[in-house]
């Protein structure tokens, strides 16, 4: 039996998972596969990034330690006291809170000459990139692919290509070359999303080259996501949590200790759970219109359109600070309250579970993330509601194991 | 009739025909007209195909309908439908369909009759090239089509022909430009007047102010004489002439159309909804269609969508007989507003698709023709007639019509698409879909890449639609948005919902008109908000993933709306 279970290996359960165990508990993460936040193209936000850029003068609070115990644990994000400007594949500069070590933060280069390395991959056109991020962007003839297979390679499996010492070396030639065709001097390189999955290889090859390299943030799917179950998984070995593979149903309470029934039929066991299996994109919650169900004439009738993905008995589901009503239509919830882009805060965009300050929806029941209502749908969000409900959760534990035995209590502080 | 003020054709171009609505009607009479060398200008207020004409079923049919009440209007259509398989032989593609008859009581009879009814109809099918009836058994039906479930004592198949409505549009303009007229899109029309000093030996008299509404240029036009070719907006722009409403009455009768992402059937399948009105599933270019539904509508009509309760009538309807429908995927719908002729009291369905012309002389109006009613599929015969009658009374020609013997553009010959791809060292899908649209000028669009390399680029995966077709369209085919974009190439309609190629569709759109990046993003995320606006009524469980997935999309690369 665990001390804390976190449900869900996205950012928010990492965050938990990390925070329980530094506060002692002993922890066990159960994951159950790609979430929103391996959908994450590399650029951090707190705030939904629009908002930023029209108030880009107000002051930015900096992380708070915990957030940085976090960051520093992932060791593959940096968020700078300043915020970081980023450049996308759609052609858009924007401000970021935050980036994957592998993007290129555009703030130190206000003023400089960005080399917009040429690639031939259909995400990439570098001569109508540097046209849309504007002065200051130039395409840099350079060879960049070694295979013609490479072209029409996802993006992660060609960045999987340069976690290859010998094949960053060659890519650091061909820069290093084309530099030296170039007639302009540079300032630092933009590179397509492409800079490794094992880990980021932006600093290594930024080293080689001798100038600042990095990637523009892509299309969600690309290689930034990857890198984070990566990052997760080596974070999570570090901080000795438990990481199994597979899908909770149900959390139940029986008694003292909390229950989470698996998928394969068989369950595990905490004295606290975090529930942080992700919103609509990641699983956790499941949207079933009116009439989903086999109906010959009409829709059988009203019900609430949104639950939680797995079964958890009492916790409450509900947007805007109420709990979700039944829709007074036959038809279900009109999708003009529903969904973008009827209204700029969609109904679908802020359902999720009811909790309380510290992310608890019951005793011992904990849940963070995009499964919580109300939250702006953000990386840097999700990480500090999964930081609350995995230290409240830890809380729990601890106590429940001093007043059984006081003796185990010193079995976790003895970790670093 | 107002009268214009001060000497009005001092800074106007002068014309002999205006025409406001670029929808099939006004295009196909712009069209008409200058093929007999009249000088025609047409007003858009949208884009061309905006209204009913981009948003219908897409079918150039036969009439099938009209046969026991108006056999001659079958005929007509039939002989219409091989007219426009002539001048656009490209664009055209067969939809073969099955009607099951589900048992009842009366199944046997109804079968008879059935067969019956389109015993007659082959008689017209040799006119536009279709295949006769064929009967069929239960097993025949299932081994064709094997999703048809139910106790079905047999069907038959019938044969038509599928089209992509807006390009029709767009040719048809295109047309009229290559034929010495003048096409404004995005241009609204704000006052028609007399001219002072009228002159009746045939000279111009009338002027049209129009606006264009993206550069808030005003343009001033004037004719001789002025077509209404506007469909359901037809009222309101007889009001801005000042003529008597209730000449050109239409009754609005809103359609929608559900797509879902892929082809789920081979044929059309005929069902009924549950009020017992006919609708189909019909595969139709990359997708398949469920259509369509018929209700008064009186709301805006630039801005026209489908409801969830429309879709749900729909889908219901078809499950009937295709019950794995429910599990298809649906990835957007269509909206618009028949002009139906306007009669008090019928059901909809019952309402006559037929077209008038109305002259407006009697309202003190000489000169001023409205077009009202009409459909895709006699477009042709609709345009003629207008056309025949303006150019007699009006100008004392004795051209005749030409429309249905010279091609339209394109539509010369129907090029080789395997050949070209191998030419090209193009994937055969892209040429394919690249010919199906442009006809003979697919070379050119080819051609272009063969210069620049760069522009063998698919933007569109999906559909597929590579840059050089976007920048031909934005060049050639007087698309100023990703919006028309899109209407003119299926850019960003297919499975993904413009999420991969909005944004760099928006990027070449602005490039190409000299624009700045950041407008051709907002072009971008105009159009996604339109897309998702199409798809979110038809959500499902599924879809709502995605369509949160999109949401997180474009906030993350776009910003939000």
């Amino acid at each position: 039996m665990s001390g804390v279970l976190v449900v869900g290996g996205g950012i928010a359960g990492t965050a938990a998972a990390l925070a329980a165990a530094r506060a002692g508990a002993r922890v066990t993460l159960l994951d159950g596969g790609t979430g929103a936040t391996t959908l994450s193209t590399g650029a951090l936000d707190d705030v939904p990034w629009a908002q930023t850029a029209q108030t880009p003068a107000l002051p930015r609070p900096p992380p708070a330690t915990a957030t940085r115990a976090v960051l520093e644990a992932l060791d593959a994000y940096a968020v700078p006291d300043a915020g970081a400007g980023i450049a996308t594949t759609a052609g858009v500069l924007r401000p970021a809170r935050g980036h994957d070590l592998a993007l290129l933060d555009l703030r130190p280069f206000a003023s400089g000459r960005l080399g917009v390395v040429r690639c031939d991959r259909p995400d990439w056109d570098a001569a109508a990139l540097a046209r849309a991020w504007g002065a200051g962007f130039t395409p840099l003839e350079a060879t960049v692919l070694r295979h013609v297979d490479e072209r029409l390679l996802p993006a992660a499996d060609f960045a999987a290509r340069h976690d290859d010492e010998a094949r960053l070396g060659w890519l650091a030639e061909r820069l290093r070359a084309a530099l030296s065709r170039a007639r302009a001097r540079f300032d630092a390189l933009l590179l397509p999303p492409s800079l490794g999955v094992e880990r980021e290889r932006a600093r290594a090859l930024s080293a080689r080259v001798g100038l600042p390299c990095g990637e523009a943030a892509g299309l969600p799917g690309g290689p930034s996501g990857l890198r984070f179950e990566r990052a997760r998984d080596r974070a999570l070995a570090a901080a000795q949590v438990e990481h199994l593979r597979g899908r909770a149903t149900a959390v139940e309470r029986e008694g003292s200790p909390w229950r989470v029934a698996l998928a394969e039929g068989t369950a595990l066991e905490a004295t606290a759970v975090v529930l942080a299996a992700g919103g609509l994109v990641g699983g956790g919650l499941a949207y079933t219109p009116g009439d989903a169900a086999e109906a010959s004439v009409l829709p059988p009738g009203s019900r609430e359109p949104f639950h939680l993905a797995l079964r958890a008995p009492g916790v409450r589901l509900g947007a805007h600070g109420r709990p979700l009503e039944l829709p007074g239509s036959l038809f279900g919830i009109p999708p003009e309250s529903l969904a973008w882009p009827f209204t700029a805060d969609a109904l679908m965009d802020r359902v999720g579970a009811l909790v309380d300050d510290d992310g608890r929806a019951a005793p011992g029941l904990y849940l963070a993330g995009e499964m919580v209502a109300d939250a702006h749908r953000t990386w840097l969000r999700a990480l500090e509601s999964g930081l609350r409900a995995g230290s409240s959760a830890a809380r729990d534990a601890l106590s429940a194991t001093a007043e059984r035995s006081p003796s185990a209590f010193a079995a976790p502080s003895s970790r670093p | 009739m107002q009268v214009a003020d001060g000497p009005a054709s001092s800074d106007a171009d002068v014309y002999d025909v205006a025409i406001i609505g670029g929808g099939v009607n006004g295009t196909g009479v712009a069209r008409d007209l200058a093929l007999r060398g009249l000088k025609v200008v047409l007003f858009e207020r949208n884009d061309l195909a905006f209204g009913a004409s981009g948003n219908s079923s897409g079918m150039i049919h036969g009439g099938v309908r009209y046969l026991s009440s108006a056999p001659h209007v079958t005929e007509q259509s039939c002989r219409d439908s091989g007219y426009i398989q002539h001048i656009a032989p490209h664009l055209l593609f067969r939809m073969p369909f099955l009607m099951p008859v589900k048992s009842s009581r009366q199944a046997r009879v109804m079968f008879e009759l059935i067969d019956a009814y389109f015993r007659a109809y082959d008689d017209y099918q040799p006119l536009k090239h279709g295949q006769p009836h064929c009967r069929l058994d239960p097993g025949e039906l299932s081994r064709l089509e094997p999703g048809l479930r139910g106790s079905i004592v047999g069907g038959i198949s019938f044969d038509e022909w599928g089209i992509d409505g807006a390009r029709l549009c767009v040719l048809n303009a295109l047309d009229a430009i290559l034929h010495g007229g003048r096409v404004h899109v995005h241009t609204t029309v704000e006052r028609v007047a007399r001219t002072p000093g009228e002159d009746e030996s045939g000279g111009a008299r009338y002027l049209v102010e129009a606006r264009d509404r993206t550069t808030q240029e005003r343009i001033r036009a004037c004719a001789r004489v002025v077509v209404n070719a506007t469909g359901a907006w037809t009222t309101i722009t007889a009001a801005l002439g000042g003529l008597p409403q209730e000449r050109v009455r239409v009754r609005p009768g809103k359609g929608i159309h559900v797509f879902i992402d892929r082809r789920v059937t081979n044929y059309g399948i005929v069902s009924e909804t549950i009020d017992g009105r006919q609708i189909f599933l019909y595969p139709w270019q990359n997708m398949s269609v469920i259509g369509t539904t018929d209700d008064d509508y009186y709301g805006d009509l630039d801005d026209v969508h489908a409801t969830s309760e429309e879709v749900r009538y729909l889908v219901q309807g078809v499950a009937r007989v295709f019950p794995s429908v429910r599990a298809a995927r649906a990835i957007g719908t269509w909206a618009g507003v028949r002009p139906t002729l306007y009669a008090y009291g019928p059901n909809e369905d019952a309402l006559s698709r037929e077209h008038e012309v109305v002259d407006h002389a009697g309202d003190g109006a000489p000169g001023v023709y409205s077009m009202v009613g009409g459909k895709l599929a006699s477009y042709r015969i609709f345009a003629q007639e207008l056309s025949d009658l303006v150019a007699r009374r009006e100008f004392e020609s004795a051209v005749p019509c030409s429309t249905h013997i010279r091609p339209l553009p394109g539509g010369e010959s129907v090029p080789d698409a395997l050949g070209m791809a191998e030419r090209y060292a193009m994937t055969p899908v892209a040429v394919r879909r690249v010919v199906y649209r442009h006809g003979a000028i697919a070379s050119r669009i080819l051609e272009r890449t063969a210069r620049r390399p760069a522009e063998r680029e698919v933007i569109c995966p999906c559909e597929p639609v590579m840059e050089a077709e976007v920048r031909h369209v934005v060049r050639e085919e007087l698309a100023c948005t990703v919006d028309d974009v899109a209407r003119r190439t299926r850019l960003g309609l297919g499975a993904c919902g413009g999420m991969r190629c909005a944004a760099r569709c928006g990027q070449i759109v602005a490039e190409e008109r000299g624009l700045s990046p950041s407008q051709g993003l907002v072009m971008a995320r105009e159009f996604l908000v339109r897309q998702a606006r199409t798809r979110v009524v038809a959500m499902g469980p599924e879809q709502a993933r995605q369509e949160a997935l999109a949401l997180a999309h474009t906030r993350a690369s776009l910003g939000e709306t």
